[in-house]
């Protein structure tokens, strides 16, 4: 079964892009020259030549922490026909999984996209699990025609913010202000 | 500096017996062990490292990853040799203990020495390394000992599998009067990724690593000596610097030789107006102009292309020498290039001066180059009318 589309983002959610922690995110089984970033970060998403590509097998593990915590609502995934993702699986606050563990869990979510998913639309997740992230990480298990490298051109987190403090936004006061 | 958790995976089965490293096999690779161990810890303090054995009853952990030197060292002791090396299982177990490892930041290596024989196929080998290479480990293999047909073929397999932006290597250390160790401290094995190694093997990394992979600069070993070759590097390094502050010093002599009318044109002379009236340069004329005239060429749109003149004009011409002597002594040392200006003079002179002709295109160009000067122009030269 296929993963339902959101036929557009309901207004109150917003691109989580700006609350990653960029300097916690990781990826596993990379191809060097076709990295994460390709895929995340504002500019190189929207380039259609630039993908994250796996590196010794399909499989790919992502691991993105955010700076505060966020409830995630949908995902929008986007790329090739052939070589793009097929099962995801999610799974929130489980920090540092490799490989070999991410079949000891069971995730916050499964989602099987469909080629029409990989045209960038969101798809919508279970909002119930996702009302207290700190951290997503996103194992990539197949690509949809089985080959040895997995392309992804674009991944988009929509959700809300928590009002919680960003402990980096934090400032001394200054003395006698 | 980077952080680093690492697993060292010894070689202790019956094949380390061997003499043909000194003392033995295994004491060359204990000592080796032992160096690495303290280069990883001294690069970085929280870096971690951990020992197990692949030979014997079967894959031992001595040691997970620790910052304890002490405990590393002292596990190496009374180990026994025997059996046979089990590479494959000694990778994996070796990937375990990393897998948790306390501090998750730290980059996971594995450092194996294989000093015995490789029973597994190359298969195998392949998709332990491509198992490696999905949860980025890297990993450096030390070939040595037992040198058998297929080993290097298939460890040279197992590492480019592994390989990720060169961060796993492989070193070959045939049997030889160098130890181990040695050989193994100009190794990236030692000195990590391009970060220049430990504070204690930094040195002598350094000096055998830019001497080349097997040589070593200026042919002495610095770890048998290094003082030594600190010494000569530091000696090498100063004559350079006074080669090129006498080579500075000749270049300012052309400038001022008119001047000075030196007669030994190469003297490190400062003072140079004491020489004025000294023109007696006969044996040495012709070279000190060639060489001063192709100074001149190479040094477009200065003040020395007249010098060269002067100096030839001088020699010929006593009167005229003495007369551009005190015009030069009039204008400050930095207006010698005032005398270019009268167009006529410069090519009197030239015309006197032998093997060069006026019409060459050359000398032309110089010419043009000279004009091109915008000194105010001092006419108190007497024109040379012996043309």
């Amino acid at each position: 079964m296929s993963a339902e589309s959101a036929s557009a983002i309901p207004r109150s959610q917003v691109d989580l892009l700006d609350f990653i922690d960029w300097s916690g995110v990781e990826c596993l089984n990379q191809s060097t020259s076709h990295s994460l970033a390709n895929a995340l970060k504002q500019g190189y998403r929207e380039d259609e030549g630039l993908n994250l590509e796996s590196d010794a097998d399909e499989q790919l593990l992502i691991y993105i922490p955010f700076n505060q915590v966020v409830k995630l609502h949908s995902i929008a995934i986007k790329g090739p026909e052939e070589e793009g993702p097929k099962t995801v699986k999610l799974f929130s606050n489980k920090e540092h999984m490799g490989f070999s563990n991410v079949n000891d869990f069971p995730p916050s979510d499964t989602i099987v996209l469909s080629p029409d998913n990989l045209t960038g639309k969101p798809v919508l997740l279970k909002y119930v699990k996702f009302q207290n992230v700190r951290s997503l990480t996103i194992f990539i298990e197949d690509n949809q025609s089985g080959s040895d490298v997995t392309k992804v051109q674009k991944i988009c987190l929509y959700g809300t913010t928590v009002e919680t403090t960003d402990m980096k936004g934090l400032k001394k006061i200054e003395d006698g202000h | 500096m980077v952080l680093e958790a690492t697993m060292i995976c010894i070689d202790n089965s019956d094949w380390m017996r061997n003499g043909d490293y000194s003392p033995s096999r295994f004491q060359a690779q204990s000592d080796a062990v032992s160096l690495i161990c303290g280069a990883k810890t001294q690069s970085n303090p929280e870096n971690t490292v951990g020992i197990l054995t692949m030979a014997g009853k079967g894959v031992r952990v001595l040691a997970t990853p620790t910052t304890d030197l002490g405990k590393i060292l002292g596990c190496m002791h009374g180990l026994e040799m025997g059996g046979e090396m089990n590479i494959a299982a000694g990778i994996q177990v070796a990937q375990l203990a990393l897998k948790h490892r306390q501090n998750k930041n730290q980059q996971q290596r594995i450092i194996v020495f294989a000093g015995s024989p490789v029973k597994y196929e190359k298969k195998v080998l392949e998709m332990i390394g491509k198992k490696l290479k999905k949860n980025s480990v890297a990993l450096d293999i030390v070939n040595f000992g037992e040198e058998d047909d297929a080993k290097p073929e298939k460890l040279e397999a197992l590492l480019a599998a592994v390989n990720n932006n060169d961060t796993s290597h492989m070193v070959h250390v045939p049997p030889g009067p160098n130890a181990l160790s040695d050989v193994l401290i100009s190794t990236p094995v030692f000195t990590g990724d391009g970060d220049g190694g430990s504070g204690f093997a930094a040195a002598a990394a350094a000096a055998a690593a830019s001497g080349g992979a097997s040589g070593f600069e200026f042919g002495v070993d610095p770890n048998i000596d290094p003082e030594l070759a600190l010494a000569l590097r530091v000696s090498m390094e100063e004559e350079r610097a006074r080669q090129e502050a006498a080579a500075k010093r000749a270049a300012e002599e052309a400038a001022r030789q008119e001047k000075g009318e030196e007669s030994s044109s190469k003297a490190e002379d400062a003072t140079m107006t004491d020489h004025v009236n000294d023109s007696a340069s006969e044996e040495n004329k012709k070279t000190t102009d060639d060489m001063a005239l192709g100074m001149s060429m190479n040094i477009s749109g200065s003040g020395h292309a007249i010098d060269a003149e002067m100096l030839d004009a001088t020699s010929e011409d006593q009167e005229l020498a003495l007369a551009l002597q005190m015009s030069m002594q009039e204008s400050t040392p930095s207006d010698a290039s005032k005398v270019l200006e009268d167009q006529s003079f410069v090519s009197s002179i030239l015309a006197t001066l032998p093997g060069v002709d006026p019409n060459d295109p050359a000398v032309k160009d110089l010419l043009a180059s000279l004009q091109n000067q915008s000194e105010p122009k001092k006419d108190d030269e007497p024109p040379n009318e012996s043309k």
